[in-house]
C-alpha cells in the first residue's frame, strides 16, 4: 500500500510525476496521437449517423444520429483507457522499461499504479469532452450546458475499463495478445452495450449481461446529458454502480500489478 | 568504517528456486564495494533488495539503518541507481529526461535546470541537451543514465554494470567519475563482468556464485589469497595441451578453456623456464589479476541456465 512519508514527498505528489512523465510523451506527439481521437467518432457521424441514420426513421423517438452521438463520447472513453493501460502501460513495463528507472526513485509500485490511474481518468475525461464539444457543435445537446459534466462519465469509464486493461496487461505473455483482449472483451462491450442500438432490442439475457458490464452505464450517464432527460435519476443509480465497479476493478488490478513489478 | 548497508544471511526466492541463498555482507560509508559473480549469480537479485525494488525472503538487511522492505522510500530518496537498462525516455530529450527525473528525486523547482545543466557539463553531455535521446550514441545514453543517478545528491550509488557494452575509452570517462564520487565522500556499489573495473576501482569486493558469496576481500587479498604469482597464457591448438598437461597439472595450477591453456606459477621465472623447456612460447605472461581468482572461484564452464 501507499506508503506514508514524513519528509520529502508523499504519494500522491510521486504519483503525479507519472502524469507528468505520461503527458510529456503524450504531447511530443500531439497531433499523432488526438487524431483517431477526433477522428474516428467524426467519421461514425458521418457514416453511421448521418448515412445509415437516413434509412433510420427514429429511435426511440430520436433522430439515428441523436442516439448514437452519447455512444460514440462514451466508446472514446472506453478504447482511450484501454488502449493506454494495455499497450500503453504493457510497453512502458517491458520494451521501455521505463518502472524500472522509475522504481530506483523514491517511486514506488504503489505510485505508479496510482499515478496511471489518474492519467488515465484524466484523459479519458478530456477525450470524452473533446468529443462532446464536436458533437455539441453538431447540434447534438438538448442543453448545452450538460457538456461540463461530460468529464466524469469520462473519469467514471476511464478508471473501471482503465483497470480491465492493466488486469489483461499482467496476464499476457505477449503484446499480440492484447488483440484476444480486444476481440473477447472491449469488441464485446462496444457493441453490445446500448451505444449503436437500444438493449431493449437484444433477448433478456443478453440484456442482463449488458447491465452487468460498466459501459452500459456509461452510456446511460451519458445519455442523460446529451437528452437532458432524468439526470439526477439516473446519475444516482448508474453513478454509484460505475463507482463500485471501479473500486472492484482497481483493487483487483492493483494487487496483479503489484505482484507483476514487484517479481 | 560505519556500515551504510548490512546485508545478513538473506535470502530471495523465486518460487522453488533460490537466486540468493544466505548472503552476509557489510558496505561501509565512502568505499567503492563490488559485487562480482558471473550471469545468475545474484547480484541484481541483491541490488534490488537493497533499494526495495524487490523483498526479500528472509534474512536481515538494512541500508542507512533502514529496512528496505517498509523504508523503501526513505531509502531511495538518499541513494541514486546506475540501472542495468538504460531506461531512458526515447521520445523526449536528453534535458527532459533529466528534468523529469530531477522531479522524482525531489530536486526543487526552482534548481532543476542549473543542476541538470551542471551534471550534463560533468558527463560531457551538455551540448546533446537538447536532442531526443534516439540520437545519442549507446556510450552517450550510458553517461546519461550515469548523471542521472546523480541527480538527487545521492550518499549511495548503486552502478548495475554500469560500463557493458561500452568502448574503452567511454569506460575510462566512467572510471574517472567513479574515482570522483569516491574521493567526494559517496559510497558506491558497483557490479560489473569487467575484472580489470572492479580491480581499478573497488576497496573491497565480494564474489558471488549460484546465490552466495564465495570469496571476500579487497582485491589485493583476493589475488594474494585465491591466485597470487604469474600466468602463463598458451594457444590450446600447441603441444603443450596435447602433450604436457598432465605433467603441467602435477606442478602448477592449469585451465583450460576455449580461449587457451592457462598456467598459474608462483614465479615469472618458473614460467620463462616452462617456455624454454616446451619450446613453445607463451601467448602471454603476465601477473595474476582478479579474473584469474574469479575462474578459479567460480569455473571456466559456461552456465548454460544462466
Amino acid at each position: 500500500m501507499l506508503e506514508h512519508s514524513p519528509q520529502g514527498q508523499g504519494a500522491w505528489k510521486l504519483s503525479w510525476h507519472i502524469v507528468r512523465r505520461n503527458w510529456w510523451v503524450y504531447r511530443k506527439d500531439f497531433l499523432a496521437n488526438i487524431s483517431p481521437t477526433v477522428t474516428d467518432p467524426a467519421f461514425m457521424i458521418f457514416s453511421l449517423g448521418l448515412g445509415l441514420g437516413a434509412f433510420v426513421s427514429n429511435v426511440d423517438g430520436r433522430t439515428y444520429l441523436q442516439f448514437l452521438a452519447p455512444g460514440l463520447a462514451v466508446g472514446t472513453a472506453m478504447f482511450t483507457a484501454f488502449f493506454e493501460t494495455s499497450y500503453g502501460f504493457y510497453i512502458r513495463m517491458t520494451f521501455e522499461s521505463v518502472f524500472k528507472a522509475m522504481l530506483a526513485t523514491p517511486i514506488g509500485v504503489s505510485e505508479i499504479i496510482l499515478g496511471e490511474f489518474i492519467w488515465v481518468a484524466l484523459k479519458s475525461a478530456l477525450m470524452v469532452f473533446g468529443v462532446s464539444l464536436v458533437l455539441l457543435l453538431f447540434g447534438q445537446f438538448h442543453s448545452p450546458q450538460n457538456l461540463i459534466f461530460t468529464p466524469l462519465v469520462g473519469i467514471l469509464v476511464g478508471v473501471p475499463i482503465g483497470a480491465i486493461g492493466l488486469i489483461a496487461t499482467c496476464y499476457v505473455s505477449n503484446i499480440n495478445q492484447f488483440q484476444t483482449v480486444y476481440s473477447f472483451v472491449i469488441s464485446p462491450l462496444y457493441f453490445f452495450s446500448g451505444i449503436f442500438f437500444p438493449i431493449a432490442q437484444m433477448p433478456e439475457w443478453l440484456q442482463w449481461i449488458a447491465k452487468s458490464l460498466p459501459l452500459y452505464h456509461g452510456v446511460v450517464l451519458c445519455q442523460s446529458l446529451f437528452w437532458n432527460e432524468k439526470i439526477l435519476e439516473t446519475w444516482l443509480i448508474h453513478g454509484p454502480i460505475l463507482i463500485v465497479y471501479s473500486g472492484l476493478l482497481l483493487t483487483w488490478a492493483y494487487f496483479k500489478v503489484l505482484k507483476r513489478l514487484q517479481s | 568504517m560505519q556500515a551504510v548497508v548490512r546485508v545478513d544471511q538473506v535470502v530471495k526466492s523465486f518460487g522453488n528456486f533460490e537466486a540468493v541463498r544466505g548472503v552476509t555482507c557489510e558496505i561501509r560509508r565512502g568505499e567503492c564495494f563490488g559485487l562480482l559473480g558471473p550471469n545468475g549469480a545474484g547480484k541484481s537479485t541483491l541490488i534490488n533488495m537493497i533499494y526495495g525494488s524487490s523483498r526479500r525472503s528472509s534474512g536481515q538487511l538494512e541500508v542507512f539503518g533502514l529496512d528496505p522492505n517498509t523504508h523503501a522510500r526513505a531509502i531511495k530518496a538518499r541513494l541514486g541507481v546506475v540501472t542495468q537498462e538504460n531506461a531512458l525516455d526515447e521520445g523526449l530529450s536528453v534535458r527532459e529526461n533529466m528534468e523529469l527525473y530531477a522531479a522524482f528525486v525531489n530536486v526543487p523547482k526552482d534548481q532543476r535546470k542549473k543542476r541538470v545543466r551542471e551534471l550534463l557539463q560533468f558527463m560531457n553531455l551538455a551540448h546533446k541537451e537538447n536532442d531526443p535521446i534516439r540520437f545519442l550514441s549507446g556510450g552517450m545514453k550510458r553517461r546519461l543514465v550515469f548523471v542521472r543517478a546523480l541527480l538527487g545528491k545521492p550518499e549511495l550509488v548503486i552502478l548495475d554494470e554500469p560500463t557493458t557494452g561500452l568502448d574503452p575509452a567511454v569506460r575510462h570517462l566512467l572510471w574517472g567519475k567513479v574515482n570522483q564520487l569516491k574521493s567526494e565522500g559517496k559510497t558506491v556499489v558497483l557490479t560489473t563482468h569487467y575484472m580489470h573495473e572492479a580491480e581499478v576501482l573497488c576497496d573491497r569486493l565480494v564474489i558471488m556464485n549460484k546465490g552466495q558469496v564465495i570469496a571476500a576481500g579487497s582485491p589485493k587479498d583476493l589475488r594474494t589469497e585465491h591466485a597470487p604469482g604469474y600466468v602463463g597464457v598458451w594457444d590450446k591448438a600447441s603441444d603443450l595441451v596435447s602433450v604436457h598437461k598432465a605433467a603441467l597439472e602435477r606442478s602448477f595450477q592449469v585451465i583450460e578453456d576455449s580461449s587457451g591453456l592457462y598456467v598459474r606459477a608462483p614465479q615469472l621465472e618458473n614460467l620463462l623456464d616452462l617456455q624454454t623447456s616446451v619450446a613453445q612460447p607463451a601467448l602471454q605472461l603476465r601477473p595474476s589479476h582478479l579474473e584469474d581468482v574469479f575462474l578459479k572461484l567460480t569455473g571456466p564452464e559456461l552456465n548454460v541456465d544462466a
